[in-house]
C-alpha cells in the first residue's frame, strides 16, 4: 500500500509541493485518473500555515494537506455515480469519465480535499499522481520536495517511521494513508532574569506540570530562556527556581503556543 | 502519439556565467508539460565523486537531484503571461520626426507596428543621435537579474552592437546586494571582489566546528533564486540534526527564521551597529576577546577601542546605551556577547535587507568584521558564511561547498563588459540624476567608485564624472533591463527623469509589459529562455557545476525574438554584422562556447550535444582546501589579506588619506546616527514624528523584484498577496499587532505607505513576525502607477526609498531601513479620486493587465 509521509521537521514551507501539483495537473489531462485542474483557487495539495507564539519566540508551522487516500473514503460513499476508484496500491481517484458532477462528495469529505470543478462539471482531487506511479515515478509534489518534508512509497518501507506518526482527524476512523511526523503541537516559553543586576539567569530550573498529567523540567539556557515544546492544549502549572532567588509559579491555560514574557526574579 | 522530449533549463538568476537550479522539462507536441528536478546521475560521464560532509555523527550529501525553488517550477507559466509583449509597438504620441511628448511617457498608449518599421526607427534614431550628439549620448541599461542566457543575451547585446558604431554610455553594474561589504568591509579585510568573507569549505567547517551560527539579516529560504535553491535550507536542517544552534538576528521572523531559528533576537532595522558596538564593549570590559590575535592579525584596534569606550564622542557604547537604539534588552546583549565569546560562532548571510542595504551600511559590515576579528576570525568554526551565489564570479574562494574539478566559463562567446575601459558610464544608483539632472561637461555629476561591481577597492578612490569629458549628455535610452523603477532606490525620481525633455528616445526590449516599459517610446518583443537554444554555465547551484545545452522548449510567442536576434538585425542594417560575432549562426556560437568552456578536455561536443550537458566532477582533493580564513588565522604573514597592511585594518589609512573630511565613513567603524547625507532617517530624528515606522524591505520572497509578480500559482500562496475589498491583490505589508491596534488597522486592511518621497500601498498582515515600530514590505513589486512619479498601487516601495546613496562617498543603494508612515485607506474612495489608475483592466490571477491597458488598439 502506498503512503505519503509528511515530516514537519523537514518542511521549510517552500510551497514547491503546492506549485508542483499545479505544474502537473493544470492544463494536463491524465486519463483515467484526472482531467485538468483549474489554474487557480483549487488545491489538490495545499500547504497550510500556522503562526506560533509571540515576539521573540515565533515560529511558523507548515503542513502539506492533500487527499488522505483513506482506507474508508467517506467522499466515495457519498458519490452517486460510482466514480471513485481505489487502486490496488491504495490510491483513490475520481474517474472524470464516470463523474456526473453531482458534487455530493465535495462536502462529504471530512478533509475538504475534494473540489468542485464547476466549469468541467466534475469533482476532482489528488490522484497521488497515479499516472506517474504507474511509470515507477514519484508523485510530482514529492519529486520536487528537496528537503524530505514530503515522501511517498510503500508502507512497509516506512514501517518504523509510521509507528510514531500521526494521522489527521484519526478519531474519524477513516484510515488515512497520509502520515504526519514530528508535528510541533504547541510550545510554551519565557525568559528568566535578575532585574537587580540586569542579567539573564542561566541554569534556572523550570518545571511544567500538566494538571493531572506528566511533568517536564528543563534549565534556562545561556539567554535565560526556557521553551517547552510539543505540548497539547490544557492546563499547566509552571514553576521557576533559581538559587538565591524567590521561586515563581504560574498557572497557564494553554490554547495556543505562548511566549509568557520575561520573569524577573526577586532576590531571596 | 504526442511527440515527446525533455530539455534542460536553468532557472536561477544571478549573472551570465552563474546559472543555477537546472530542471528537466518534459515537452509534448511543443508544449511544456512539467518541470522536474534534474537527476544528476543521468548527466555524469565520468566519476562524479559526489561530495559527502561528515560531521558530529551526521552526513550531508550532495543531492541526487537539483533543488529548484518554486520559481523554477512556475517558469513555464510566465511564457504565456497576458502581459507578454508579442509585437513591436510605438507610443502613439511619440513621433521621431516631430513631437515627442516625453511628458506623456507612462500615460499615453501604444500602437502595434511592424518589425520593419521598428528597426527603421531604431536605426535612424541611433544614427541621428550619433550625428547630432555623439554615441555617448546613447545610454545602455543592460543589467540586473536577467534570465541567465549566454548567446541570446540579454546583457551586452545592444551594447556590443553600439560599440561597433563608436560606443555608448554604460549603466555600470552596482554591487547591489553587497552594499555594506563593498563600501565598508573591503576597507577592513580586503576581500575583493565584493567584500564578503572567504567561503572555501565553510559548509564543512561550520558543521564540524561551529557551536552557533548567527543568521544576521539572513533568510536562507528567500534567496533560493540566487543559486542553491532549497539546498541552503537542507543544510540548515542538517545543522539542526547535528546540534549547531541557529540564531536569527533581524527585525522580522523571515522565512528562514520561521522554520530554522532556534532563537530570534529582534533588532530594529539598521541599528545593528549599536548592537555590535555593545557586544564589543562587553568583550572589552570583561576581557572576552582574543587580544593576542588582534596584536598579530590586526592594525588600528586602539582607534576602535577608543570609540567603543567613548573616547572620541564621549559616549561609552554600553549595552544600556544600545538598548533603546536597537531594541534589544541590555541583558540579552550581554548574554549574546558572553555566549559568543565562549563558543565557536560563525555568521551567515544571504545579502540584502536592512543590515546591508540601508543608510551607512558600511558601518554594520565593518563592525561585523571587527567582531569576527575579536574572536579570532578564521579559527575553526569562526568565519562568515554565505548561503547563496555559491562560487560567485567563478571563484572557488566564494564557494563554501566542495569545489568542482574546474569552473567552466563562456568567456569565448560572451560580449565583453570592460566597464573600466569605457569612456562614459553612470553608476546604476545615480541613473535618475544622470538622465534628468542639469549636468554638463562643465558642471558634471560626480561620484566615487563603481566603475563596475567587483572592481578592486582602489576604484572607490577615483572620482568619476558624467558627462564624460568632451561629451554631450544622454539623449537616448536603450534598455534590455527595463526594471530600474522596481530595482533600485529612488523609483519616483527615475520616473521623473525618464520623462524629462532631455530624453528624446526610449527603446525597451523586453518580454513583458511592466515597470520601465510603461515609459518607453519603442517596445521590442523578446523571448523567454524557453523559446531559445542556448548554452549556459551552471556554477552557483551549490551541488555540482555543469555546462548545459538548453534546447528550445517551445516556439517563440507572437513576433518575439531574442535580444541577440534583435541586435543581429540592427547590425545587419547598420552594416556591421560581419563584426558582430562574425555574423556566425547561433549553433556555431554554441559550439565555440563549448570549445572554450573547459569541458572540451573531457567530452566531445557531439557527446555534449547528445547528453544536453556535461556535469563536472567534484575535485578529488576538495577536503584539503583550508576552510575560510584558516590560513590567515594560522599565519597572517604567509597568508596576508589584500588590505594595504595585509592585516585586518580597524583603522584604514587609505580611507583616512582619500577621505580625510568624511564624517560618515571614517577610517574606523562607528555608530552613525545621522550625517550630511542622511540627516533624518532614524526613529530618533525629527521626520519620525511624521513617518514613525522603519521599513524593512528584504529580497522579495515570492518574486525576484517584479519578475513572477504575475505568476498565478505563486500569487495564490497565502501571504503572497492580500486581496482588498476591490478585488485587487495588494502587496502585503507586515505590521505588529500592537501597532496595528493603535492605528486601527486590521488584518487584511488596505493601507497607504508614505513619506515625503511619495506613497505606495499594501495589504496589512497583522503578525508577531515583525517588531513594533517596524513594517515590512518586500521591494520590487511590479509598478502600477497611480500618479507616475508620486504614487503607486502595487507596493513598489522602491519608489519611496531614499534617493541618497549609503553615504556621501559611497554609491550604495538604500532600499531598506528608512522612515515611512502607514494608514488604513478606503480603496473605493481612492478609486473615485484616481479613476483611471483604479480601473485598469485586471485579471485576478495575474494582476493588472498593463499590456491591455497601454495598447491603443484595444480601445
Amino acid at each position: 500500500m502506498k503512503v505519503f509521509v509528511f515530516d514537519a521537521e523537514r518542511c521549510n514551507g517552500c510551497h514547491n509541493c503546492q506549485v508542483a501539483c499545479k505544474d502537473e495537473h493544470v492544463g494536463n489531462a491524465w486519463p483515467p485518473y484526472a482531467a485538468p485542474e483549474p489554474n487557480t483557487g483549487q488545491f489538490w495539495l495545499r500547504v497550510l500555515q500556522r503562526e506560533h507564539g509571540q515576539i521573540p519566540m515565533v515560529k511558523v508551522e507548515y503542513t502539506a494537506w492533500l487527499c488522505m487516500h483513506c482506507e474508508r473514503c467517506v467522499a466515495a460513499e457519498a458519490c452517486g455515480s460510482d466514480a471513485f476508484a481505489r487502486r490496488d496500491d491504495g490510491l483513490v481517484y475520481i474517474d472524470p469519465a464516470r463523474c456526473t458532477g453531482c458534487m455530493d462528495c465535495v462536502p462529504a469529505c471530512p478533509y475538504e480535499a475534494v473540489f468542485a470543478n464547476e466549469e468541467a462539471g466534475i469533482a476532482q482531487k489528488c490522484t497521488g499522481c497515479a499516472h506517474l506511479v504507474d511509470e515507477g515515478r514519484l508523485p510530482h509534489c514529492v519529486d520536487l520536495c528537496a528537503t524530505g518534508g514530503l515522501r511517498f512509497g510503500d508502507a512497509e518501507d516506512f514501517a518504523c517511521e509510521l509507528a510514531d506518526a500521526e494521522v489527521m482527524r484519526g478519531e474519524l476512523g477513516t484510515g488515512p494513508r497520509v502520515y504526519y511526523r514530528n508535528l510541533p503541537h504547541l510550545f510554551l516559553g519565557g525568559e528568566v532574569w535578575d532585574p537587580q543586576a540586569d542579567e539573564v539567569i542561566e541554569g534556572a530550573r523550570v518545571t511544567l506540570a500538566a494538571v493531572g498529567g506528566v511533568e517536564a523540567a528543563q534549565e534556562t539556557d545561556d539567554f535565560g530562556d526556557f521553551k517547552f515544546e510539543r505540548l497539547d492544549p490544557g492546563e499547566y502549572r509552571l514553576a521557576i527556581e533559581a538559587p538565591g532567588f524567590k521561586p515563581v509559579a504560574r498557572d497557564v491555560v494553554l490554547e495556543e503556543s505562548t511566549y509568557l514574557g520575561d520573569f524577573p526574579l526577586e532576590r531571596a | 502519439m504526442a511527440e515527446q522530449k525533455t530539455v534542460v533549463k536553468t532557472t536561477g538568476f544571478v549573472g551570465p556565467n552563474s546559472a543555477s537550479d537546472p530542471v528537466e522539462i518534459d515537452i509534448a507536441d511543443g508544449r511544456p508539460i512539467r518541470s522536474r528536478p534534474l537527476e544528476y546521475a543521468k548527466f555524469a560521464t565520468e566519476d562524479l565523486n559526489p561530495w559527502v560532509i561528515r560531521a558530529r555523527g551526521g552526513e550531508f550529501k550532495a543531492p541526487e537531484k537539483s533543488q529548484p525553488s518554486l520559481f523554477g517550477i512556475a517558469w513555464k507559466q510566465r511564457v504565456d503571461s497576458p502581459n507578454r509583449i508579442l509585437h513591436p509597438m510605438r507610443r502613439v504620441d511619440w513621433d521621431p520626426a516631430g513631437e515627442r511628448n516625453p511628458q506623456n511617457r507612462g500615460k499615453s498608449k501604444y500602437v502595434r507596428i511592424s518589425w520593419d518599421e521598428a528597426m527603421d526607427i531604431l536605426t535612424s534614431e541611433v544614427s541621428r543621435i550619433k550625428d547630432q550628439y555623439g554615441m555617448n549620448s546613447i545610454f545602455v541599461q543592460s543589467d540586473g537579474h536577467h534570465q541567465v542566457k549566454i548567446v541570446h543575451g540579454a546583457r551586452g547585446c545592444e551594447g556590443y552592437a553600439l560599440d561597433l558604431l563608436g560606443g555608448y554610455t554604460l549603466q555600470a553594474r552596482n554591487p547591489d546586494s553587497w552594499e555594506g561589504w563593498y563600501w565598508g568591509a573591503k576597507h577592513m579585510w580586503g576581500q575583493d571582489p565584493v567584500g564578503q568573507g572567504m567561503q572555501t569549505n565553510l559548509f564543512k567547517d561550520v558543521a564540524e566546528n561551529s557551536d552557533d551560527v548567527l543568521f544576521w539579516g539572513c533568510d536562507v529560504n528567500t534567496t533560493t533564486w540566487g543559486g542553491g535553491g532549497q539546498g541552503s535550507s537542507r543544510y540548515c536542517f542538517f545543522l539542526r540534526d547535528i546540534g549547531v544552534r541557529q540564531i536569527y538576528v533581524c527585525p522580522d521572523v523571515n522565512y528562514g527564521a520561521a522554520v530554522h531559528a532556534d532563537k530570534w533576537i529582534p533588532v530594529l532595522p539598521n541599528t545593528d551597529a549599536a548592537l555590535q558596538l555593545a557586544i564589543a564593549h562587553v568583550w572589552m570590559t570583561e576581557g572576552l576577546y582574543d587580544r593576542d590575535y588582534i596584536d598579530t592579525h590586526a592594525v588600528g584596534f586602539d582607534w576602535f577601542e577608543y570609540h567603543v569606550m567613548g573616547g572620541d564622542d564621549g559616549i561609552e557604547k554600553t549595552p544600556a546605551w544600545a538598548e533603546p537604539i536597537c531594541g534589544v534588552p541590555a541583558r540579552r546583549i550581554k548574554a549574546l556577547a558572553r555566549s559568543w565569546a565562549r563558543r565557536n560562532v560563525s555568521i551567515a548571510h544571504c545579502n540584502g535587507g536592512s543590515f546591508i542595504r540601508s543608510t551607512y551600511s558600511h558601518e554594520p559590515a565593518r563592525l561585523e568584521v571587527a567582531l569576527l576579528a575579536m574572536q579570532a576570525l578564521g579559527h575553526p568554526g569562526r568565519n562568515q558564511l554565505k548561503f547563496m551565489e555559491f562560487g560567485l564570479f567563478g571563484l572557488d574562494s566564494q564557494n563554501p561547498l566542495p569545489r568542482p574539478k574546474f569552473t567552466p566559463n563562456m568567456h569565448d562567446i560572451m560580449f565583453p563588459y570592460h566597464a573600466d575601459k569605457r569612456e562614459s558610464f553612470v553608476t546604476e544608483v545615480l541613473v535618475p540624476e544622470a538622465l534628468g539632472g542639469d549636468y554638463t561637461p562643465e558642471n558634471p555629476l560626480t561620484w566615487y567608485g563603481v566603475t563596475c561591481s567587483g572592481m578592486p577597492v582602489a576604484d572607490q578612490f577615483d572620482l568619476k564624472r558624467y558627462p564624460a569629458e568632451g561629451c554631450e549628455r544622454i539623449h537616448m535610452v536603450w534598455t534590455d533591463a527595463p526594471k530600474w523603477v522596481s530595482s533600485w532606490n529612488g523609483g519616483n525620481e527615475f520616473i521623473d527623469a525618464i520623462r524629462s525633455d532631455y530624453i528624446e528616445t526610449v527603446v525597451a526590449q523586453h518580454i513583458w509589459m511592466e515597470d520601465d516599459c510603461l515609459f518607453a517610446d519603442l517596445l521590442l518583443p523578446v523571448n523567454t529562455k524557453f523559446e531559445e537554444r542556448d548554452i549556459v554555465c551552471d556554477t552557483v547551484s551549490g551541488a555540482f557545476s555543469a555546462v548545459w545545452l538548453e534546447e528550445k522548449a517551445t516556439e517563440p510567442r507572437g513576433e518575439s525574438l531574442s535580444d541577440y536576434e534583435i541586435c543581429v538585425e540592427f547590425c545587419r542594417r547598420m552594416g556591421v554584422l560581419d563584426q558582430y560575432r562574425n555574423g556566425e549562426p547561433i549553433d556555431e556560437t554554441i559550439r565555440r562556447g563549448f570549445e572554450g568552456s573547459g569541458c572540451q578536455w573531457f567530452t566531445s561536443f557531439e557527446e555534449f550535444e547528445q547528453n544536453h550537458g556535461y556535469l563536472i566532477p567534484i575535485a578529488k582533493n576538495w577536503e584539503e582546501d583550508a576552510p575560510g580564513f584558516l590560513n590567515f588565522y594560522r599565519d597572517p604573514e604567509a597568508y596576508p589579506l589584500s588590505t594595504p597592511t595585509g592585516k585586518i585594518e580597524f583603522y584604514s589609512q587609505a580611507l583616512a588619506e582619500h577621505f580625510p573630511d568624511d564624517v560618515e565613513r571614517m577610517p574606523y567603524p562607528r555608530w552613525i546616527e545621522k550625517g550630511p547625507w542622511h540627516p533624518d532617517e532614524r526613529l530618533t530624528t525629527p521626520r519620525a514624528e511624521r513617518y514613525p515606522f522603519l521599513m524593512v524591505s528584504n529580497h522579495p520572497h515570492f518574486r525576484l523584484h517584479s519578475q513572477y509578480d504575475d505568476a498565478p500559482w505563486i500569487r495564490e500562496i497565502p501571504g503572497c498577496k492580500v486581496t482588498g475589498p476591490d478585488g485587487y491583490a495588494y502587496e502585503p505589508v507586515w505590521i505588529n499587532p500592537a501597532d496595528a491596534a493603535r492605528l486601527g488597522i486590521g488584518d487584511g486592511d488596505i493601507c497607504r505607505i508614505f513619506n515625503d518621497r511619495g506613497w505606495t500601498m499594501g495589504g496589512a498582515i497583522v503578525t508577531e513576525r515583525i517588531m513594533p515600530q517596524v513594517v515590512l514590505q518586500d521591494h520590487g513589486a511590479r509598478l502600477d502607477p497611480i500618479i507616475p512619479g508620486v504614487a503607486d498601487r502595487a507596493g513598489c516601495n522602491n519608489t519611496i526609498c531614499p534617493k541618497h546613496t549609503a553615504s556621501k562617498n559611497c554609491c550604495g543603494e538604500v532600499t531598506s531601513g528608512y522612515l515611512v508612515g502607514i494608514e488604513k485607506v478606503d480603496v473605493f474612495e481612492l478609486a473615485r479620486q484616481y479613476p483611471e489608475a483604479f480601473s485598469r483592466p485586471y485579471d485576478p490571477e495575474t494582476g493588472t493587465l498593463h499590456l491591455q491597458a497601454m495598447t491603443a488598439d484595444a480601445e
